[in-house]
């Protein structure tokens, strides 16, 4: 279950890294973005909302979607803490700007709203990882083992 | 009669040992469930105040940020800003409110002539009559040629509205397309808008269909109409309300004379 949960969760990660990608190049080339479907991505994208401090929301998405995904290949309880705080993080900003999007600049960015969906879902499986985690994994190495070895033999679920 | 039989000493132990197992393991897995929801409370506090930092720099500096990054990207912004940097605006009117004499321009933002017009010469009419004073130039907004020339005309008199229709007009003129191509699309108005410093591009697109502006647009026209404005552009030259119509070979010299008088 775990596995299938951390495969989910990098894929939403590398799909969430190729959206905020390409709405970064799409940021500093000038461009417009593909936008067949709601046809709102420019008025998104051009908005004041687009940028936080200077820098731009989809490059802060791309950075995020990295830190994600890096936190999955990081072991251990510190992983999924990392994990889960930067994929909550991104799930409540990106909830507030699809607010902003709209309600106040009054159109849709597919994009976004593709990104902010993913963020919601890293959100759920992280949080789920962090909370179905063997309680033991923070404990020191050779503890750890021993109690890892126990646990397996008393209760197989706790291999998760 | 039969006798029950008494557990062993072993068997005593055994189930001793087993009842003491049992609770090391019910308390382990409550302390563990404790940990794991301190974890979970502890991440989404922190992810809480994070998120709530993100949002009041959202809410708070990112406009201001937005808008050179946007002026860069656009061609000719930094030109538009420099011809027309220092010198007042007023609704449709740059330069003095008080400069004794008038120009009134009409003009549509897709016709090729128009920009000619104003990328040769309006940088030597600013310097040398509206930047000293002598004279207010006034932008009137024709929109005949097509959608095009709708959609630029609705903005432009919605930068109007914030003092910035001259930066407006001048930077649409650097950017403009082929006529009727459906080249001001809102998405590069957007970013002309974008573009001007002080002109807030949501602002003007929220008032651009207002009735406000269709009302400016009408005026326009019928002063066009009544001030017998066949072609564009088309310039009224004057002083008080004695106004001359040239076109734009006559503009220049129309301006000096009424400078001289």
């Amino acid at each position: 279950m775990s596995d299938r949960l951390r495969t989910a969760a990098v894929v939403c990660c590398a799909l969430g890294l190729a959206i905020a990608g390409y709405l970064t190049y799409v940021h500093y080339a000038g461009i417009s973005p593909v936008c067949e479907i709601a046809h709102g991505c420019e008025k998104v994208q051009s908005s004041r909302w687009s940028e936080v401090a200077g820098i731009p929301v989809a490059l802060l998405g791309l950075v995020g979607y990295a830190g994600i995904l890096a936190a999955h290949f990081w072991p251990g309880e510190a992983g999924l803490t990392a994990a889960a705080g930067q994929a909550v993080v991104g799930a409540g900003f990106s909830a507030y700007l699809t607010y902003r999007e709209v309600f106040t600049i009054d159109a849709i960015c597919i994009w976004c709203v593709a990104s902010a969906l993913l963020l919601a879902a890293l959100a759920v499986i992280t949080v789920l990882r962090l909370l179905r985690a063997d309680p033991s994994a923070g404990a020191p190495p050779a503890p750890r083992a021993t109690a890892r070895t126990r646990a397996t033999a008393a209760a197989p679920r706790a291999g998760r | 009669m039969p006798t029950v039989a008494q557990p062993t000493r072993k068997q005593r132990r055994d189930a001793a040992r087993h009842a003491r197992v049992e609770r090391e393991a019910a308390a382990a897995a409550a302390a563990a469930r404790r940990r794991r929801l301190t974890r979970l409370g502890a991440v989404l506090g922190a992810a809480a105040i994070v998120v709530a930092v993100l949002v009041a720099m959202s809410a708070s500096g990112s406009g201001s940020k937005a808008a050179p990054r946007t002026a860069s990207s656009v061609s000719g912004a930094s030109a538009t800003s420099a011809l027309l940097a220092g010198i007042p605006q007023k609704g449709l009117v740059l330069g003095d409110a008080k400069a004794p004499v008038r120009v009134v321009e009409f003009a549509d933002l897709q016709c090729p002539f128009c920009r000619d017009v104003t990328l040769s010469t309006m940088p030597d009419i600013v310097k040398r009559y509206v930047r000293p004073g002598d004279v207010r130039m006034e932008f009137r907004s024709l929109a005949f040629i097509g959608p095009d020339s709708v959609r630029a005309a609705r903005v432009t008199q919605a930068a109007a509205q914030q003092d910035k229709l001259w930066n407006f007009v001048d930077l649409a003129y650097r950017n403009q397309g082929k006529e009727n191509s459906g080249w001001a699309t809102d998405a590069l108005l957007r970013r002309l808008a974008g573009a001007v410093p002080g002109l807030d591009a949501d602002r003007a697109f929220a008032a651009r269909n207002g009735a406000a502006v269709t009302g400016a647009l009408k005026a326009a026209d019928t002063l066009a109409t009544t001030s017998g404005v066949q072609s564009t552009p088309t310039f009224l030259v004057g002083r008080g309300s004695s106004l001359k119509a040239v076109d734009a070979a006559g503009l220049e010299a129309a301006i000096k004379a009424a400078v001289k008088q």
